[in-house]
């Protein structure tokens, strides 16, 4: 301890700490981080044995289908590259590459959970320590090459490149070296998407436009697929996104996708082949460039949050007020209430809190009415034709997401949830409180869905129909109503509405995850066989004597639950504390 | 003339159009125990990030042992160790996976990086806490540990921010012991803490900040006798009777933005609080 706080093992200059030290350090971090991550678990004995059965259980359902998503496009881009060489189409090379690139992008937006074991990682953080910016840019490159885009994008055009190699083995050389060259182009452009992403999305405004964006391009998208499916045959050659695909080759010949398939194809004129080459190095310069000059700005030291608002400086000014005004605003807190209220005081005060917070959520408004707009043009396609399926799809369909937010009612609440516990409250008001506002945003979707339905379908629907999946819709809620707050008490989890989650779950979270799936969906598929079950018997009614006493019992179990919703909670409280309440 | 640990020339940061540090000239000699205090929300975390490299400043400039930090932010970091306000450690490891990799990047040899781990967990008491992952630590030994990351390259300016918070007595007092020795051997330490006591304590140089701007700058004695503003604000000796540094430091930020007391007599006020 005397050499440290003597500071005298200080090196002498900055210049000397070696980069092969510093990269080692990180990636040894990285390491530790995956394999703590993986293989440490907090809870112990029975608990730890059954998380990691069905850990495991999950790992063997899940898996299989997602290597299945990502082994059919690599496949598929080895035998594409090969047929479109062999068949002497190398133009189609350039709409094959361009996918490639989706196929990398998409994998990087949504393969965050499969890579979760590293995603409470910050690499900004890195800034504190002392690294000269061109090594802050190289560990900012190289972490995260392991994710799963990076190796799913990589394994597809090195399929493609064997493919090429097949199909003409002279240019077996050239497609290596540039759809290497490629690889690196997509590694910068995602990082660069990745980098200004973040840097937006701190904006709570700028997130709130990209999900309307994100919303429309959805909603446009499941547009044109309504508009142009029915009208053709099924099948891959007539597919319209495949249709557009092959049209796009043209349009692709100044962007990368066009600079690398003819820097591989144009082998008969070297020149123009160079000339494509240095424009995809130009490229994969540009993006490279463009996402150094974000970090720089993050290795400045840069602060991402949003500025005081102009609201909050007015509030922040008015504070200094407040003493003068104090007395008078406590008087007005409890103004005699004339007349009988709608709810218990303690469930108006939380359904005030509730509403001002979903108020404020512009993504989750918009997230909830994209469904509503699909239902709307699904009743151009061939299921607005028949109302007997119609209605509950659209129903099921529409209940699917806001269903899911009963299973964490809490989670929003993070730290503030210990103000219920420390509050002269019973905490089945707070649970009701919730529930309210949750079955108010589901009813709203639910019948607003229904009257959508009944608007545009093409065919009426039956009056037995109607009561069938009304009792359904409250077999539905009621189970996961209930379900949802056993789950809720038992495993809450930490977010933020409206950002990504970042908060790793925990092997509780991950096991009952598989549950709620389960519960979701065979609550939600039970609709189908049941009317198919009518249609056998040509009874159309069945459905409301099938689902009316489930509804019941359903309902009921929430009733009961709720009574005993007090014990239940403070027989969870060392989960709060665990799971929201830690800092 | 000794080249400053700290110096700053008209020090800025804005976040849109609000202000949060204003034209802060700082100083602040080598091997001084130098505190930092200003009410909540004055700038003082704003300043220190901006010190440590952090958050870069909207203007001015920062000088850290006499190198210029934006220039060579690299040579600074290296000079420097940071207790930043959220502590920056990485949940999922443990306490010496952490301190190994802090000292890798510090750039100590492997040796040493095993020798000072060894010696500052057994340091900080949390050398029987070798499997625990950090996310698992309370917070104060969380706070333990970032300290102990903070030193652990042997940095000659130590930038503190609320050390002291969550950290039991046994463990405050060592640390503290350890801060006054690092000072007697020529390192100087930055703190900031909302515990006056402490600062008085152990600080032999004070700044106050308030909204932004410095308000006060100088010796204890300084500040005691009302010879250090920094703003013309006159902190003024109450005839005799030597003050504590809660009474200098509420005399110059207690008061509203038109020069009113800001600390109103308790009859006045939430007269319904039994």
């Amino acid at each position: 301890m005397a050499e440290l706080e003597a500071g005298k093992l200080l090196p002498s200059s900055p210049r000397d700490i070696p980069v092969r030290v510093q990269l080692a350090a990180v990636a040894w971090l990285r390491w530790r981080i995956f394999i703590n991550s993986t293989f440490r678990r907090r809870t112990t004995g029975t608990r730890q044995a059954v998380g990691l059965a069905f850990a495991i259980l999950l790992r063997i359902i899940v898996w299989p289908f997602l290597a299945l998503m990502v082994i059919g496009p690599i496949g598929g881009s080895g035998f594409f590259a090969w047929m479109a060489v062999a068949d002497n189409h190398p133009q189609r090379l350039a709409p094959l590459l361009a996918a490639i690139t989706l196929l990398w992008l998409f994998v990087s937006v949504n393969g965050q959970n499969v890579a979760a074991v590293v995603s409470n990682f910050d690499p900004s953080s890195l800034t504190r320590f002392p690294l000269r910016f061109g090594r802050y840019l190289v560990l900012r490159t190289l972490i995260g090459l392991l994710t799963p885009s990076t190796i799913v994008g990589c394994l597809a055009l090195l399929a493609a490149a064997v493919g090429i190699g097949v199909a003409k083995p002279a240019m077996a050389l050239p497609a290596l070296v540039v759809l290497t060259v490629y690889a690196l182009m997509n590694v910068f452009l995602m990082r660069m998407i990745g980098a200004w992403m973040e840097r937006w999305l701190a904006n709570r405004r700028f997130r709130e436009i990209f999900s309307a964006l994100m919303a429309l391009s959805v909603v446009g998208f499941q547009f044109l697929n309504f508009q142009r499916a029915p009208a053709r045959a099924l099948g891959a050659r007539s597919s319209w996104v495949l249709s557009l695909l092959h049209s796009s080759g043209v349009n692709l010949h100044w962007l990368p996708p066009g600079f690398a398939a003819n820097a591989i194809v144009q082998p008969a004129h070297p020149f123009a082949a160079v000339a494509n080459f240095a424009g995809l190095l130009a490229s994969t310069a540009l993006f490279a460039g463009v996402f150094a000059i974000r970090l720089h700005k993050q290795f400045l030291g840069e602060y991402l949050s949003e500025g005081v608002s102009r609201r909050d400086r007015k509030r922040s000014g008015q504070r200094d007020g407040w003493r003068s005004q104090l007395t008078l605003s406590v008087a007005k807190v409890a103004p005699p209430q004339a007349g009988r209220p709608a709810f218990p005081p303690i469930v108006t005060v939380c359904l005030h809190k509730e509403w001002l917070i979903l108020r404020g959520n512009g993504v989750q408004l918009i997230g909830m009415l994209t469904p509503l707009v699909i239902v709307a043009l699904m009743s151009r396609s061939a299921f607005g034709g028949h109302s007997t399926y119609f209605l509950p799809g659209a129903i099921a369909y529409v209940l699917f997401g806001v269903l899911a937010g009963l299973y964490n009612v809490f989670g929003a609440d993070g730290l503030g949830v210990q103000v219920y516990l420390l509050a002269p409250i019973r905490l089945r008001d707070v649970i009701v409180a919730k529930n309210l506002m949750s079955l108010a945003v589901i009813i709203a979707e639910a019948g607003l869905a229904w009257v959508l339905v009944s608007v545009l379908a093409r065919t009426p629907i039956p009056l037995a129909t109607q009561v069938s999946t009304g009792l359904w819709t409250v077999f539905v809620i009621g189970v996961n109503l209930a379900l949802g707050t056993v789950r809720s008490i038992q495993a809450p989890r930490r977010f933020v509405p409206g950002q990504v989650q970042r908060r790793r779950a925990t092997p509780t979270n991950r096991t009952s995850g598989l549950l709620i799936l389960l519960v979701l969906f065979g609550s939600m598929a039970l609709q189908f066989p049941v009317t198919l079950l009518c249609s056998y018997f040509d009874n159309l009614w069945l459905g409301a004597w099938i689902f009316g006493p489930l509804a019941f019992a359903a309902v009921a179990a929430y009733a009961l639950l709720l009574r005993n919703a007090d014990q239940f909670i403070l027989a969870h409280r060392d989960v709060f504390a665990e799971e929201l309440c830690k800092a | 003339m000794t080249t400053p640990a700290i110096d700053t020339a008209a020090l800025t940061r804005r976040f849109g159009d609000f202000t949060a540090v204003q034209d802060v000239n700082l100083r602040v000699e080598a091997g001084q125990f130098f505190g930092f205090l200003g009410p909540n929300g004055a700038g003082k975390s704003t300043t220190i990030k901006m010190l440590t490299g952090l958050l870069a400043p909207t203007s001015g400039s920062i000088r850290i042992l006499g190198e210029d930090l934006r220039a060579n932010s690299a040579a600074v970091k290296r000079q420097i160790g940071v207790v930043p306000e959220g502590m920056a450690l990485f949940g999922r490891l443990t306490a010496e996976e952490y301190l190994r990799f802090v000292g890798r990047m510090y750039g100590l040899d492997h040796a040493t990086t095993m020798q000072r781990t060894q010696e500052l967990l057994e340091f900080m008491q949390l050398a029987d806490e070798r499997k625990k992952l950090i996310t698992d630590f309370s917070h104060g030994m969380q706070k333990k540990l970032a300290m102990a990351a903070a030193v652990i390259h042997g940095p000659r300016v130590l930038f503190l921010d609320e050390p002291f918070e969550g950290v039991d007595a046994v463990a405050a007092g060592t640390l503290k012991a350890m801060l006054q020795r690092m000072i007697a051997r020529g390192a100087t330490v930055f703190l900031t803490s909302h515990v006056l006591e402490i600062v008085e304590r152990l600080c032999t140089h004070i700044a106050i900040i308030h909204r932004g701007q410095l308000v006060a700058q100088g010796s204890l004695e300084e500040l005691r006798a009302g010879q250090a503003n920094a703003d013309g604000a006159s902190p003024s000796p109450s005839g005799g009777k030597q003050r504590n540094l809660e009474e200098i430091f509420l005399e110059i930020v207690g008061t509203d933005r038109e020069g009113n007391p800001a600390a109103t007599a308790p009859e006045q006020e939430l007269s319904w609080l039994s």
